[in-house]
C-alpha cells in the first residue's frame, strides 16, 4: 500500500486525502448537555466521527451510541421520501410520494379537522430530537391548538416540578466547587457521558460521593457510600435522613427560620420515619441511612445530584422527588456555591448557558386562556398550572373518551407508541384517529400507524442552535446534503406554517421575496432554512447574539458577557413560590387538595403495585419490575437497528441477580419468561451484581420485547402523569434454552453465558 | 519513543465507546460473531453487599517479544517500523490461526474471508499526530496511549499522592 493509500485508509484529514473535518452536533440523545460531532467528509459523505475538542461539553469524547453516528446517518432504512399509506394501520403497507402530495394531504386534513371539530382537535407531538419544539408549539398556537405535548411527559419535567413545588425553581449541583455530591439515582457512565468524566475528575479531587441506587452501577460503585434502596422506596428513605438531620440539630436553623414554610409540619411527619422502620421499607441497613445523613448535612458544602427520571419514574414520584429535594434547603446547601443553583433556561432546556432569550414568548404567540383545555388539564391540575405544555400521558383516555373534546388529528415529529404503558392500548386507540401524521428517520413500528409520513434529517444534515451550561454556543451548519429527499423538521415545520396560510410574521412574513431558503423546492420539499435563521435572530435578540456571528464559529463560541453566577438571590428576591418561601408544604398541592395524591407535605406512598401495598399480586408476581434502567449503547428506541451498538448486547436480555436466578433456577443465557398481569415476552436472562436482588431491569422499546406493553395505561404518578416504569411487579421464569445464549460479553456488568 | 495502551481500571466503567469508535474507524462489519477488535469485559467479584464489578477494555497490547509474529509462518505479520505497533498484512495471511495460539489474549480475529485482522494502534493516525480513535473517544480518560515510561510515571505520580495523602 503506499502511503496516500495508507492515508485515506487511516482517514487522516488534510488537501492530500480530500477529507475534510467539519463540526456538528450529536443528537442521538437528547440531553441538556449534546456532545460536539466532528465529522470527517469526504466526496459530500461521513467517513469517520469523533467527539469535537473545542467543545466545552464533551471534550473530543462520545459514547458508544454517538460513536455509531454513520450506521445512523446511512442506514438502509432511512426515509428518502415522504410516503402515503395504501394498507391497514400499522401494516406497513407504503408507497412513496411527492412532497407536494404530502404536505398537501398534510394541510387539506388539518384543515379540514379544524373546520369539523375545532383546531383543539389535532394534537402537535415532540419526541426526539428537542430542536424543533419551539417552532412546533408556535405552529400548534397559531393553528388554534392547545394540544402541543413533547417527550417531556416521560422525562425530566416531574423531576423539575418537584424542585419547583419546593423552592420554585429547579437547582442543579454544582459540580466545580462542591465537597460532596449526594448522587440521587443518576448514572452519567451510561447517559448523558460528558458528566463520566466530571465525576472522575471530581473524585481525583477528594470529592465525596453518595450514591442512591437500587443498581450496582459505575456511578455507585465508585461511590464512597451506596444505599442500595429498593426501587420507589426513595420518598421514605429522603424522609428517614430528614429526620436524622433535624433530630440531631444537623440542619441550617437560619435558613429554616427565615426562609421555609411549614418546617414543623415537615418535622413532625419526617419523625414518623425512623431508621428501623425505613430499613424496612427500604432495604437500606439503619446505620447507612444514618451514616449517609451525618455526612450529607455535615460536608459543606454539599451538593445533590438529581436525575430526569429515576425518582419520578413511581406512581408516587412527585412526592418522593420533593423530599428528596429537600434536604438541599433543609441543609443550607441551596443557592450556595457548591451546593444547589437554582436554573434559568436560556434555550431548549439548558440553563446557566449565560444568556436569556425570547424562546418562551416564541414559543407561545398566544396565551393559553385563549383556547380549550389542554392535553390532562382536568387529571393533572398541577402539571397544568406549572408547565407549558399538554400532559401526553392522558391522550389515550381522550381519545378513547372524547372527553372533553374529540381529538382526531396527530401531527408528530418523533413519535414512538412505547413511550407509554401499555403501549399496544396506545395504538388501537391511535388507529382511531382520523389523520396522523410522523415525521421520523425510520418508518418505525409507529410510523406504521399514521396516514403520511414526512423524511426528516439527522442533525449533521440540518443546522440548529445549541448551548451548554460552560456558557458556550453553537449554530451547527449542515456538514452533508440531506439525504434522498429529507429536510430538517423545521423546514417542515416552516412550510407548514405557510401552507396553512397562518398569520406568522416570522415564519409566514408578508413580505417575503421567494429565494434560497425561503420557500419550496422544484420537488414541493420546505427549503426554509433562511426564514429559520430569521427567526433564530429574534429569539437571540436579548442575548446581543446574531446569527451572522455564530456562523463564523462553526465550533461554537464563548458566550459574549455571559452573566456572572450570582447566589442566594432569595435574599432580595423572596423564592418564587406562592408564598415567597421554600414550601416544606406545597401551596399550589394545597389548593389541589381535593385531587387524590395532593398533600402539602412531600408525603411517601408505596408503589401502587408492591410485595407491600398489593400483596395478593405479589404473591404471584413477586418480583420488581423496573422498565427504565439504562444501558451504555441503547437510547430509547434509538439505536436498536444499528448493527455496532447492537453487537454490544445483542438480544433482548433482562439484568438479574445472580442469587435471585439461583433461587428461581435459572442460568446465564436461558430463556425467560417475563410477565405482569397485563401479559408476558421472553427474553434472555443476564445475571448480573448490577441487578438489584429483588427487581428485574429489563430495557425498555424493544420492538421484539416490549416490556412497556406490560404495564396498565393508568399505572401513573397522580401529580405528575408520569409512569410508574421503575417500580411494579413481575414473574420470571425459566422456559428453556431454544437459542444459542449470547456469545459476547455484555457491556455493563454480566458474565459470559455459560 | 515506543507507543502502547494503557487502561487506568478506575475509571473504565464499560460504556464499549472504545469499541464503537474502533468500528467507526476501521469500517469493521460486525456480524453475529464477535468480530470487534476491542472488546469489554465486565468483571464480577463477590455477592450482595461485598459485591464489585470493574469494567476491562482490551485489544493487541503490541507486545515488544510479540509470540504472535513468532509464530506466523507466513511472515504475515511484522513490526511498524515508526510506531513499533504489532501489524497484519492480510494479503500474506494464510488464515491458519498460529497466531491466535500464541497469543495470551486472544486478540486475533477472523473475518468471513478467514483472514487475520487486528487493532494496529492507529498506526497512521499516530504518524500525523492523532491518537487513536478508541483513546480520542474514551468518556473517562480512562483508556490512554503513549510511551509506556511515560504512562507509568503519571500512575506512579498518582500513587504518590495517594501515599502523601493517606499519611
Amino acid at each position: 500500500m503506499d502511503k496516500l493509500q495508507r492515508m485515506i485508509k487511516g482517514k487522516i484529514p488534510g488537501e492530500a486525502t480530500g477529507i475534510e473535518v467539519r463540526k456538528s452536533v450529536c443528537t442521538i440523545c437528547d440531553p441538556s448537555g449534546i456532545c460536539g460531532l466532528d465529522c470527517y467528509v469526504k466526496d459530500g459523505r461521513v467517513v469517520k466521527v469523533e467527539g469535537t475538542l473545542e467543545s466545552p461539553n464533551n471534550a473530543g469524547t462520545l459514547c458508544s451510541k454517538g460513536a455509531a453516528q454513520r450506521q445512523w446517518i446511512y442506514h438502509e432504512d432511512r426515509l428518502r421520501a415522504p410516503l402515503k399509506r395504501i394498507g391497514p394501520r400499522g401494516s406497513g403497507a407504503m408507497v412513496p410520494i411527492s412532497w407536494t402530495e404530502a404536505l398537501d394531504t398534510v394541510v387539506q386534513n388539518l384543515a379540514r379537522l379544524k373546520a369539523e371539530s375545532g383546531p383543539e382537535s389535532v394534537v402537535f407531538f415532540c419526541g426526539y430530537p428537542k430542536q424543533p419544539r419551539p417552532f412546533l408549539q408556535r405552529l400548534a398556537f397559531e393553528f388554534g391548538s392547545p394540544n402541543y405535548c413533547t417527550e417531556s411527559s416521560a422525562c425530566f419535567t416531574a423531576m423539575a416540578m418537584s424542585w419547583r413545588l419546593d423552592y420554585g425553581q429547579l437547582a442543579g449541583p454544582d459540580m466545580a466547587n462542591t465537597k460532596l455530591v449526594l448522587v440521587w439515582a443518576s448514572n452519567p457512565f451510561y447517559a448523558n457521558t460528558p458528566n463520566a468524566r466530571r465525576m472522575m475528575d471530581a473524585r481525583d479531587r477528594g470529592v465525596k460521593f453518595i450514591v442512591v441506587d437500587p443498581r450496582l452501577s459505575p456511578m455507585a460503585g465508585i461511590a464512597d457510600l451506596h444505599l442500595r434502596l429498593r426501587p420507589g422506596t426513595d420518598g421514605a428513605l429522603a424522609l428517614a435522613m430528614a429526620n436524622v438531620i433535624i433530630s440531631e440539630e444537623l440542619y441550617d436553623r437560619q435558613f429554616v427560620a427565615e426562609w421555609t414554610l411549614g418546617f414543623d409540619e415537615f418535622r413532625a411527619y419526617a419523625a414518623e420515619f425512623d431508621l428501623d422502620r425505613v430499613e424496612r421499607i427500604t432495604g437500606v441497613p439503619a446505620e447507612q441511612i444514618q451514616e449517609a445523613a451525618r455526612l450529607y448535612a455535615t460536608t459543606k458544602p454539599a451538593a445533590l445530584m438529581t436525575s430526569s427520571t429515576p425518582v419520578v419514574h413511581h406512581t408516587n414520584g412527585v412526592q418522593n422527588q420533593r423530599a428528596c429535594a429537600a434536604l438541599a434547603g433543609l441543609t443550607g446547601n441551596y443557592d450556595v456555591p457548591g451546593g444547589n443553583v437554582p436554573q434559568t433556561f436560556s434555550w431548549l432546556e439548558v440553563s446557566g448557558a449565560g444568556f436569556t432569550t425570547r424562546e418562551h414568548e416564541f414559543a407561545m404567540p398566544r396565551p393559553w386562556s385563549d383556547m380549550p383545555p389542554r392535553l390532562g388539564a382536568t387529571r393533572f391540575p398541577v402539571w397544568t398550572e406549572m408547565i407549558d405544555q399538554g400532559q401526553a400521558m392522558d391522550l389515550p383516555r381522550q381519545i378513547a373518551t372524547g372527553d372533553p373534546y374529540p381529538l382526531r388529528g396527530l401531527m408528530a415529529f418523533g413519535l414512538n407508541h412505547r413511550m407509554w404503558p401499555d403501549s399496544k392500548g396506545f395504538l388501537a386507540v391511535a388507529d382511531k384517529l382520523d389523520f396522523v401524521c410522523v415525521t421520523d428517520l425510520f418508518l418505525t413500528d409507529t410510523a406504521r400507524h399514521a396516514d403520511i409520513v414526512l423524511p426528516a434529517c439527522t442533525s449533521v444534515e440540518r443546522s440548529e442552535l445549541r448551548c451548554y451550561p460552560q456558557k458556550y454556543v453553537i449554530l451547527t451548519q449542515p456538514v452533508i446534503e440531506p439525504l434522498g429527499e429529507a429536510r430538517s423538521d423545521t423546514d417542515i415545520i416552516i412550510g407548514l406554517v405557510q401552507k396553512l396560510g397562518l398569520r406568522d410574521p416570522l415564519l409566514n412574513p408578508a413580505d417575503s421575496v421567494d429565494g434560497p431558503g425561503r420557500g419550496f423546492l422544484k420537488n414541493g420539499a420546505p427549503d426554509m432554512g433562511a426564514v429559520f435563521e430569521d427567526a433564530l435572530d429574534w429569539i437571540l435578540e436579548p442575548s446581543g447574539m446574531m446569527v451572522s456571528e455564530l456562523k463564523k464559529h462553526p465550533a461554537g463560541m464563548p458566550v459574549p458577557n455571559a452573566a456572572p453566577p450570582a447566589f442566594k438571590r432569595y435574599e432580595t428576591k423572596g423564592f418564587p413560590t406562592p408564598s415567597g418561601k421554600m414550601e416544606f408544604t406545597s401551596k399550589v398541592l394545597e389548593k389541589h387538595s381535593d385531587v387524590p395524591g395532593h398533600v402539602a407535605l412531600p408525603v411517601y406512598a408505596e408503589p401502587k403495585l408492591s410485595g407491600v401495598s398489593t400483596p395478593e399480586v405479589a404473591e404471584k408476581f413477586p418480583l420488581v419490575l423496573n422498565t427504565g434502567s439504562r444501558l451504555p449503547m441503547f437510547i430509547h428506541s434509538r439505536t436498536f437497528r444499528l448493527p455496532w451498538p447492537r453487537s454490544l448486547r445483542r438480544q433482548a436480555t433482562a439484568d438479574i441477580n445472580p442469587a435471585t436466578a439461583l433461587r428461581l433456577g435459572i442460568d446465564q443465557g436461558n430463556h425467560i419468561e417475563l410477565s405482569t398481569p397485563q401479559g408476558s415476552i421472553e427474553v434472555l436472562a443476564n445475571l448480573t451484581e448490577l441487578a438489584h436482588p429483588e427487581t428485574v431491569h429489563m430495557f425498555h422499546d424493544y420492538p421484539e420485547a416490549d416490556v412497556n406493553a406490560l404495564l396498565a395505561g393508568d399505572y401513573l404518578d397522580p401529580i405528575s402523569g408520569f409512569p410508574g416504569y421503575r417500580a411494579s411487579l413481575c414473574a420470571v421464569k425459566n422456559v428453556g434454552q431454544s437459542t444459542p445464549a449470547p456469545t459476547t460479553p455484555n457491556a455493563g456488568g454480566g458474565k459470559e453465558a455459560s | 519513543m515506543s507507543h502502547a495502551f494503557y487502561l487506568d481500571v478506575d475509571r473504565c466503567t464499560g460504556c464499549s465507546a472504545c469499541a464503537v469508535a474502533c468500528m467507526d474507524q476501521n469500517d469493521l462489519e460486525i456480524g453475529p460473531e464477535p468480530t470487534a477488535w476491542r472488546q469489554v469485559f465486565g468483571v464480577e467479584t463477590g455477592a450482595g453487599s461485598t459485591a464489585r464489578i470493574r469494567y476491562v477494555s482490551l485489544a493487541c497490547m503490541h507486545c515488544a517479544d510479540a509470540p504472535c509474529l513468532i509464530a506466523c509462518p507466513a511472515g504475515a505479520l511484522r513490526r511498524d517500523s515508526g510506531t513499533g505497533a504489532v501489524v497484519v498484512a492480510s494479503e500474506l495471511c494464510i488464515g491458519c490461526h498460529s497466531c491466535s495460539m500464541a497469543c495470551p489474549f486472544g486478540v486475533p480475529r477472523f473475518g468471513k474471508d478467514g483472514i487475520m485482522q487486528k487493532c494496529d494502534l492507529c498506526s497512521v493516525r499516530l504518524e500525523y499526530g492523532l491518537e487513536p480513535a478508541c483513546v480520542r473517544v474514551c468518556p473517562t480518560k480512562a483508556l490512554r496511549q503513549g510511551d509506556p515510561n511515560e504512562l507509568g510515571l503519571e500512575t506512579e505520580r498518582k500513587a504518590a499522592e495517594r501515599l502523601a495523602a493517606g499519611s
